[in-house]
Formats: structure tokens, C-alpha cells, sequence
């Protein structure tokens, strides 16, 4: 007798909706929807910072009309996309830096004890140090230019990169190991076919934290220490009293991080799909 | 044909003190397309006993061998089953099954074609393309049974594999198995902490104690086969009861050894 599970529910597919489709159906999912409600959440925070901006005031409080015209001035001028360039590039470069390096230290801390003894010490430092207090060290070394922000971008992201995949490694259950061993499986194939697959969730969850604290670097070191791009504008705007543009400014690189950090989600949901399927099932 | 000769096997406790022996000189033969079913309470070595056959881990002392050759790792003529299961959650049921023949070199083309024949005789077919987290935990370790027995192995060593299910689906898979073991005739060694299951399953259980774990003495169990009807048979249900009672027995003696010796 083979019996046959009795339901099984997808988190992704869902039940198909039953009934008739009608417009009062059709308006409460849009309402359930996320979108629309982050949209709504939006909606107040915005509405909330007009009333306080035109009724309080000061000179340093813009309202969100005067941004929202300052982000459209901004989006036309080439200066400003020039700027946009100079932070991003030491932002990608020290990314990328920090994703080919710290993968793979970290899936050899991971699984080798060496690995971890050679290099724990490092990253613990990494972790506690406030990363900003190297600013100036950085300068005085590597002087004004590219490679000083680079090497900032690297040591702010690469700690979160290393310790996630030391993590995936090691909650890959002991047991799957042992498994693939028992049907032959040398080391190489370990890691080919338990390791890297079993650590991925926790390899592109270090990867998204990661290019968070990427762009947090490539803003702090530009207002703190080496006032260009992004970082350097809003400096300008604050010395100009151009509240307007300084939101703007900083809208723009929130936006900016959203629109990266949701890339790193869509592949995140490429890649492994299988974490993000909550499902039941009964015999 | 198996044979084991005074394997002997100690954990080192913590801090390297209070050493655990896990072993203690175990001799067995078990034949071959014998289902061989070791019984002992958690903790008496049985698991460790089953990873050296599988080749997982070492030992301190003495020999074993499959067919004359001494074991030194895993092999191809054998295959495990685990208590946990152990199935990739990022594959489907496929690929799971698929995974030890992959490993094997097997192409991919005849690789699907034994698994979806394992599929079918697992009572798995339509499932090829689930993933194990939409799985039962009866359905999952049909998954792990048919993807031992894709590599078509001599031997199958089987640990606890119904251990963490219900009462059900346990008595299920266990005529399922049986049936399969009927059909493909395979040295089986099946390690379990129930003695009903036990007895249902084995040809003879190796009734082993703990600490020293040692095997302590080898019961036939007498049935006709196929076992799953017979036994509920007037006749059959009370061999089965007789069997089993002699078990606890025994095992009854070595609980009380055990608790005067601590005394």
C-alpha cells in the first residue's frame, strides 16, 4: 500500500485561490499585498516629514516637496552622476575584493582547523575594531586616492563575508558528510557535493551583509576623511545650507542600497531556492 | 560474507580521561543474503559496529573482512541507510537518489533510469520531482533506502533507519523492506533498539550489551518466510511472542547486572 501525502503547500506556489473572482476580492489582495503596504508605510513617513518640515521648520529641515524637486534636479546633472561614479567605484572594487577573498578563507575556517587557527585571531580583531577609527591610519598610508577607500570598502565587508562562511560550513550537518563518504566520496567531492551546496545560504547571507557594510564604508570614509563623491557632496550642501540637497543626496544612496541589497535577494532566491520553502506534509 | 575478529574499539573521553570502550573483541560472521538484526540498549557499541562495516571510522583492534578482503573504507559492495536519513535538502528526490551512482561515475541517463526503477519499487514514483523538506519522514527515508539500494549493493547496513518513526509507517516500511529483501536477496545489517523489530526483520539478532560493548549471545529467529503475514497468524504471533520474550530476557539479566554493578 503506498500512501500518498495528504497536502502538500508551497510557500512559493500557495493554494489556488477558490471562489469567483470579484472586485472586492481583487481589492483586498492588493491590499495584502507588501508592496502597497511598504508603499503606505512610505506614504506616512513622507506625509509626516512634510507637516513637521512646514510647521516646525528651521533652516536645516527641508520639506519633502523641496527634496523630491532637488532628487529630480540632481538626476539631470551630470556633476552629480560624476560624483556617483567616484563613490562607486572604490564601492565595487572593495566589494568584489572582499566576496573573492573572504569566501573562500571562510570555508576553509570552517572545515579545517588550521585554517581557523591561523587566521581566528585576525578576524575576531576585524569584528570588535570600529573600523572608522582606521580612517585616518588608511590616509596616512595609502594617501587620498582610490586605493585608501578600496582598502576601507575590503575591511568593512570582508569580516561579515568570512564569518558567514565559516558559519555554513559549520552547520552543514556532520551526517550528510558521512553519507557522501559512505558512497566513496573523497574530499574534493565533499565539498563539491555537500559543502559549497550545504554552505550557500549562509555564503550569500554573508555576501548581503557584506554589501551593506560596503556602502556604509564608501559614505563614511568620504564624509570623514576624503570628502568626494557622494560623501563629498553632501558635505558641500551642508556648508551651502542646501538642506534639500543633502536629503536628496541621501536618498539617493538609500536608494541606491536598496536597489543592490534587493539584486543580492533576487539571487539569493535563484541560487537557493529550497530555504525559502516552508512546507507541510503528513503520511 | 562478513567476518569480524576481535574488533575492539575505544572512544577517548573528554580531556583524554575516562576513556569509553565502545568494543570489546566482537566476533560475528554474518553470511551472505543473511538479514542480520543487532539488538542492544543506546549506547552498547551497536552504531560503531555498523560504521566500521561501513568503512566510516577505525578501529583499535582486530580484523574485518567482506569476502576475504580486509576492510580499510567504504566500498561499492556496500551501502548505507542512515537514522537520520541524511538526504541533500537542495536535491529532489531524483537527484537524491541518483547521488550515489553520480559518485560512482555512473551517466547520468542510466543513473536516472535505476533510480526512477528504485523510485517505483520504494513507493516513491510521481515524487521524482519533490524536494525532501515536502517529504514525510516515512517518505524521506524510503528516499534514503532507495538511493542505498540504486548502487546496487552487496550489502546494505542499515542503522536504526526506522528508529524516528511512527508506529505506522515503521511497520510499513519494515514489510516493505522485507519484501524487497525477499525479491533481491542482499546481506542486510540492520541495527535497531526495538526488539519487535528485531525479530520481524532478522534471519538471527546479535543481542549486544554495553559498556564494554560485546556481543553477547547470537538468538535464530525460526519463522517462515514471508514474515509479514505470517505473523498474524495464531501460529506465527506466538513464535513471534516466544522470540521476543526470550529476548527480554535476556536483556532483562544484563539491565540488572548492569544496576548491581554500579551499586
Amino acid at each position: 500500500m503506498r500512501s500518498a501525502p495528504s497536502e502538500v503547500v508551497t510557500a512559493s506556489g500557495g493554494r489556488a485561490p477558490s471562489g469567483h473572482p470579484s472586485p472586492y476580492r481583487a481589492f483586498s489582495r492588493i491590499l495584502d499585498s507588501k508592496i502597497v503596504l511598504r508603499l503606505l508605510t512610505l506614504a506616512v513617513v513622507v506625509a509626516l516629514w512634510q507637516l513637521y518640515a512646514v510647521m516646525v521648520g528651521g533652516l536645516l529641515i527641508p520639506t519633502a516637496g523641496g527634496t523630491a524637486v532637488e532628487f529630480g534636479r540632481l538626476m539631470l546633472d551630470g556633476e552629480f552622476w560624476r560624483a556617483v561614479w567616484v563613490s562607486n567605484q572604490p564601492l565595487f572594487m572593495g566589494f568584489a575584493i572582499a566576496v573573492v577573498l573572504g569566501i573562500p578563507i571562510g570555508l576553509l575556517m570552517g572545515r579545517y582547523r588550521w585554517a581557523e587557527q591561523f587566521t581566528d585571531v585576525y578576524i575576531n580583531i576585524m569584528l570588535v575594531t570600529p573600523m572608522a577609527a582606521l580612517i585616518p591610519i588608511i590616509v596616512m598610508w595609502l594617501g587620498f586616492g582610490v586605493t585608501g577607500r578600496v582598502l576601507l570598502v575590503v575591511l568593512f565587508a570582508i569580516p561579515m563575508v568570512i564569518v558567514n562562511c565559516r558559519a555554513g560550513v559549520r552547520q552543514v550537518p556532520p551526517l550528510l558528510i558521512e553519507m557522501a563518504q559512505s558512497f566513496g566520496a573523497g574530499e574534493r567531492e565533499v565539498w563539491r557535493r555537500i559543502l559549497l551546496p550545504g554552505s550557500l545560504p549562509a555564503i550569500m547571507t554573508g555576501i548581503r551583509i557584506g554589501l551593506g557594510r560596503a556602502i556604509t564604508a564608501m559614505v563614511i570614509i568620504e564624509l570623514l576623511m576624503i570628502a568626494v563623491g557622494l560623501g563629498g557632496l553632501i558635505i558641500n550642501f551642508r556648508g551651502a545650507f542646501e538642506p534639500e540637497g543633502l536629503y536628496a543626496v541621501v536618498v539617493f544612496v538609500v536608494i541606491e542600497a536598496l536597489v543592490l541589497i534587493s539584486f543580492v535577494r533576487w539571487l539569493e532566491s535563484k541560487l537557493v531556492p529550497w530555504t525559502h520553502e516552508t512546507v507541510l506534509a503528513g503520511e | 560474507m562478513i567476518e569480524i575478529k576481535g574488533l575492539s574499539k575505544a572512544f577517548a573521553g573528554r580531556n583524554g580521561e575516562g576513556a569509553v570502550q565502545a568494543l570489546e573483541d566482537v566476533n560475528l560472521t554474518v553470511h551472505d543474503n543473511e538479514f542480520l538484526t543487532v539488538l542492544g540498549p543506546s549506547g552498547c557499541g551497536k552504531t560503531t559496529l555498523l560504521r566500521c562495516l561501513g568503512g566510516l571510522v577505525g578501529w583499535d583492534q582486530g580484523v574485518v573482512e567482506i569476502d576475504g578482503k580486509p576492510v580499510t573504507g567504504p566500498g561499492p559492495e556496500r551501502a548505507m541507510v542512515f537514522q537520520g536519513i541524511a538526504l541533500l535538502p537542495w536535491a529532489s528526490v531524483l537527484r537524491n537518489v541518483t547521488f550515489g551512482l553520480e559518485l560512482r561515475g555512473v551517466s547520468k541517463s542510466e543513473a536516472d533510469d535505476r533510480a526512477r526503477e528504485l523510485i517505483g519499487l520504494t513507493g516513491l514514483k510521481g515524487f521524482e520531482n519533490r524536494m525532501p523538506n515536502e517529504l514525510s519522514g516515512g517518505m524521506q527515508q524510503r528516499v534514503g533506502l532507495a538511493r542505498a539500494l540504486a548502487v546496487d549493493p552487496d550489502i546494505l547496513l542499515m542503522d536504526e533507519p526506522f528508529g524516528a518513526l511512527d508506529e505506522q509507517t515503521r511497520r510499513l516500511l519494515q514489510e516493505e523492506l522485507l519484501q524487497i529483501w525477499e525479491e533481491r536477496r542482499k546481506t542486510v545489517v540492520f541495527i535497531t533498539h526495538s526488539m519487535e523489530e528485531a525479530v520481524l526483520l532478522g534471519d538471527r539478532v546479535v543481542l549486544m550489551s554495553a559498556r564494554p560493548g560485546k556481543i553477547e549471545e547470537i538468538v535464530p529467529v525460526d519463522m517462515e518466510r514471508p514474515r509479514s503475514a505470517h505473523i498474524d497468524s495464531v501460529e506465527g504471533s506466538e513464535q513471534f511472542r516466544d522470540i521476543t520474550a526470550q529476548l527480554w530476557s535476556r536483556l532483562r539479566e544484563w539491565q540488572v547486572d548492569v544496576g548491581r554493578g554500579q551499586r
